[in-house]
């Protein structure tokens, strides 16, 4: 619209921008590879002189901050890790999975009806504190409470609006005469499915698929409420970490700020063109 | 109403620092009330001219007079110039009123004088019921109307309309160029239609500027661009088929002058004498498809086959094949024959037109727009 | 959208096939799109919907974990909806303060975001790498937000050193201990949160503005200002709407970042409608209680985004379907 110069000002005030939104990942960054010595300095260590890996080190074995000196923290994060792997991975794939077979039905079999993404915005509008609270008391009942089983149960069910809806957006793309070819050749429906439909909605599946993975592996509410003892998730455990030891281990809960953050910030570059298409549930399409 | 001449002196305009070209220096007078159409396939430049007439884009060279005065510099808003986008450029989100009214409410005119211009121009255009309609609730030529409408209340030296039949059925088509033939009439405005399509530039206009590669090749009434073309482009753009082109060259024998390309000989009248080249000058013949004539096999005239027939109700195109050339052919559909037929194909004397084969340009018109630059 | 249930045989019928073979095929169609989305509601039947049930149920009794059974729970009608619209301040403050919250944080981040795409419009070196640059936060996980903030905003943080440096020593506030400044807190974690998700939507919005009313505008005389304010921003409606419904609903739920940054303190300054739930249901274990809470908040988010969404819903069907 138009095709004017940045001026100086603006240009400025662009890079201002810019450093704001950075500098706290910035500061998180350095954060997690500062010696304990640095973690606290007044005035503030920018860049640590003498980086080091012992923070993350320390996530997974608590007394390795022993060489400065300094007590570690009473838990390590390996099952957190270990939990947000499982919970995610699995949680993504059945919901990818189970939105692909619901997105194929409502965009080639039935029409859905108007009101379905409205339903699905109803869906997003309840707090998830107060969906918690019935899993809570049903899973108690019936033993799935700290159990990876619920955990997966909930986010699935929680993220197959998201993986459905983007999912069949992708599928009204694919001009529905390329199935009727593949049958005309004698291919039954579900085959010319698997071979025609799902191979062209490739890109839309990746993307998809790590837009779920993002949600799962942000989501920090119901792991807390569902986890006791034998489920962790990262999410869960930094707030534990921060509870645990306020103020005096920000390298480490840094570090482990780092390993929740970098497969997001990763996930989200690579499908950076189908974020809008995501967050607005096609609304918006780049 | 005022009326108001357009003048463009020399009009240049070059991309990627002069590598690309796409207004080769063109000249153009638009007296006041003429209505003409600058006609040229796309990409020929005549986009490009048209957003440098209304400012959107700056000339690299050259100038652009309106009245005399040079307008070039001016933002696109002061240069009283109008024009009428081929998609129209309604604006969707507002009412047929509001779209009206928008010119003026933004160079702040008293609501009163607004109401009674938006009003004038309703009327004229058959507007006044819809005043109140949203846009996205209107069709294609009423669209139309709200974009010239939306125009004309800012009372433009000159108005300029691009390709304004294309994005009309055929019908509405019809409607919409007595329209604005009507308007012509009534208001007597400056007008300039940019259009790739030949049936509405000659529909429309009393003057064709046929332009290609940058250039105009041909600005005359809209019968003698016909007729009398300039320049082989013009020649090869108007008509439909196309005007017959052979490239070959001029034989003079004596006093006889004729034309010759392989095997195709034609002879040429004595009016094309004193124009014509030396012997064995490159030049190309040129006749209209409905200028040619076919006969009986015995008659006089070339010996020649019928490739294709292509009825086109009331007439006919053919595709006659003589001496190794092709030639479209028009003829009545009662006259026409069978693919496959054997006839002899006329060249009438009056309807040769002959052009440089080094210029391109219509020997028989010594000046043409270009030399006159 | 269209049914096409019953067109599709006929057009790709392989054989000659006798009518009743083709009513089966086409049976057999509806029987296939049943089973595909079988799995997905049965999911969200169970998972969802009969939790959903019991929540509303549980909303009418005085169930407590303390107490029981869910089946031996006390009916008390609407007990519990009245106890919080007409007596429970801390939960009508909590709501009002998620509102205050949400128009403050939505109108900061759309007047920011807005001002980023359009100057994205622009034309200059390294827009690509910038544009990725700028859309970083919202790929951070909320409660990372929660935390890094946290970490800034501590007494003898960052940001603190920054404003000592700036303005000497002693200038820097405790900002967790002043419940304005908690909420400044929340509120500056927020926008810098979600402003790239306006900025992702309206620049969309504006790239997919046609030029040819722009450029009309600009022929019709229009200022630079005008043609912006009258042309450009009412064709982005549409986008703004959906924008700000997507985060108002995000943000009436705001809960991860708080929970890291304040817990909702000092006192209650900071406490979001979600965290109050929150501490309802697990810190005091009145579950049935904050289900009552969890249902009027369902009530009034429905109304409130069917009010944003009335002057686009038909564009924004249309965009789906």
């Amino acid at each position: 619209m138009s095709d004017r110069p940045l001026t100086l000002p603006l240009a400025l005030l662009l890079g201002l921008v810019t450093v704001v939104t950075l500098f706290p990942v910035f500061w998180i960054l350095m954060t997690a590879i500062k010696p304990p010595t640095d973690w606290n300095a007044v005035p503030a260590i920018w860049v640590p002189s003498e980086p080091t890996l012992v923070n993350f080190q320390t996530l997974f074995d608590p007394e390795a901050l022993g060489v400065y000196g300094v007590g570690g923290v009473s838990e390590a994060a390996t099952q957190a890790v270990f939990g947000s792997l499982l919970a995610s991975i699995v949680a993504t794939a059945l919901s990818v999975g189970i939105g692909l077979a619901a997105a194929i039905a409502l965009s080639r079999y039935s029409g859905g009806g108007r009101a379905t993404p409205l339903i699905i915005l109803s869906g997003r509008m309840f707090p998830p504190a107060a969906i918690a609270v019935p899993f809570v008391i049903i899973f108690s009942t019936i033993g799935l409470i700290d159990t990876y089983f619920g955990l997966i149960a909930i986010y699935i069910a929680v993220t197959l609006p998201f993986s459905t809806w983007m999912l069949k957006s992708f599928v009204d793309e694919v001009p529905k005469e390329v199935e009727e070819a593949a049958m005309l050749d004698g291919l039954t429906r579900v085959r010319a499915h698997l071979t025609v439909t799902i191979p062209l909605i490739k890109g839309g599946l990746f993307a998809t698929t790590l837009f779920i993975f993002i949600l799962n592996w942000s989501e920090f509410l119901f792991a807390l409420v569902l986890s006791y003892t034998t489920i962790e998730t990262i999410p869960v455990r930094l707030a534990k970490y921060v509870t645990a030891t306020a103020g005096t281990l920000y390298g480490v809960q840094a570090a482990l700020a780092v390993l929740a953050m970098v497969p997001l910030v990763i996930a989200g570059f690579l499908i950076q063109n189908h974020l809008a298409r995501g967050m607005t549930f096609g609304a918006v399409k780049r | 109403m005022t009326r108001h001449k357009l003048e463009l002196i020399g009009l240049r305009k070059e991309y990627d620092d002069g590598n690309v070209v796409a207004v080769d220096g063109i000249d153009l007078a638009v007296e006041s009330g003429e209505t003409i159409a600058l006609l040229g396939p796309s990409g020929c430049g005549k986009s490009t001219t048209l957003n440098m007439i209304v400012g959107l884009e700056e000339p690299t060279g050259g100038d652009i007079h309106i009245d005399g005065k040079s307008v070039v510099g001016r933002p696109p808003g002061k240069r009283n110039i109008g024009l009428v986008f081929q998609d129209y450029a309604v604006f969707t989100h507002m009412t047929v009123a509001k779209n009206l009214s928008f010119g003026l409410e933004v160079s702040g005119l008293p609501r009163s004088e607004i109401n009674r211009r938006v009003g004038e121009a309703a009327e004229l255009l058959g507007l006044t019921d819809l005043l109140q309609e949203k846009a996205t609730r209107l069709g294609g030529s009423q669209l139309q109307r709200v974009a010239i409408g939306r125009t004309l209340v800012t009372k433009p030296a000159i108005l300029l309309l691009d390709e304004p039949l294309s994005n009309l059925e055929a019908e509405a088509r019809q409607a919409m160029r007595n329209e604005l033939r009507r308007l012509q009439n009534e208001i007597g405005l400056t007008i300039v239609y940019v259009t790739h399509d030949q049936t509405e530039a000659l529909s429309l206009a009393n003057r064709i500027a046929v332009m290609s590669a940058g250039k105009i090749r041909q600005f005359d009434a809209s019968g003698t661009v016909y007729n009398e073309p300039a320049h082989t482009f013009v020649a090869s753009f108007l008509g439909s088929p196309a005007m017959n082109l052979v490239r070959g060259e001029l034989r003079r024998d004596g006093q006889a002058l004729a034309f010759k390309s392989g095997a195709l000989t034609v002879p040429l009248p004595a009016r094309f004498d004193a124009m014509a080249p030396a012997d064995q000058a490159p030049v190309t013949l040129g006749i209209r498809p409905e200028n040619l004539r076919i006969g009986q096999p015995g008659d006089s005239g070339l010996i020649s086959t019928v490739s294709v027939v292509e009825p086109r109700g009331p007439e006919a195109a053919l595709t006659v094949e003589a001496a190794n050339t092709d030639f479209a052919v028009v003829v009545p559909s009662a006259a026409r024959p069978e693919p496959g037929e054997e006839v002899s194909l006329q060249f009438p004397e009056d309807s040769l037109v002959l052009f440089s084969g080094e210029t391109d340009r219509n020997l028989a018109l010594p000046h043409n727009v270009e030399e006159a630059a | 959208m269209t049914m096409r249930t019953d067109t599709l045989p006929e057009a790709m019928t392989v054989s000659a096939d006798e009518e009743p073979v083709s009513q089966r095929k086409g049976t057999r169609r509806k029987t296939l799109g049943k089973a595909l989305l079988l799995p997905g509601q049965l999911i969200s039947v169970f998972v969802l919907v009969v939790p959903l049930l019991v929540a509303f149920y549980m909303s009418f009794t005085d169930w407590s974990p303390t107490r029981g059974a869910l089946t031996s729970a006390r009916f008390i009608g609407l007990f519990n909806y009245e106890e919080l619209l007409v007596y429970d301040t801390r939960f009508v403050e909590a709501v009002l303060r998620t509102l205050v919250f949400a128009a403050i944080c939505l109108s900061l981040e759309f007047l920011i975001g807005l001002g980023l795409a359009v100057l994205f419009l622009r034309k200059f070196r390294g827009k690509a790498i910038l544009f990725s640059m700028l859309l970083t936060p919202m790929m951070v996980l909320p409660v990372v937000v929660g935390y890094t903030f946290w970490m800034l905003f501590q007494s003898n943080g960052p940001i603190n050193q920054l404003i000592e440096l700036a303005f000497g020593a002693g200038a820097s506030p405790d900002w967790f201990k002043s419940a304005l400044l908690a909420q400044i807190t929340v509120i500056v974690t927020e926008v810098w949160h979600w402003t790239p998700l306006f900025f992702l939507i309206l620049l969309s919005g504006l790239n997919a503005v046609p030029e040819n009313p722009i450029r009309a505008a600009v022929i019709l005389g229009a200022s630079p200002r005008q043609v912006f304010w009258r042309v450009v921003l009412p064709m982005l409606l549409p986008v703004i709407v959906i924008a700000f419904v997507i985060r108002a609903m995000e943000i009436i739920k705001l809960f991860d970042e708080v929970f890291m940054l304040t817990r909702g303190g000092p006192g209650s300054s900071t406490e979001t409608i979600s965290l109050y739930i929150y501490k309802l249901a697990f810190n005091d274990f009145q579950l049935a209680y904050g289900a009552a809470a969890a249902f009027l908040v369902l009530i009034g988010t429905l109304g409130l985004v069917h009010l944003l969404l009335t002057p686009v819903r038909n564009q924004l069907l249309e965009a789906r379907n």
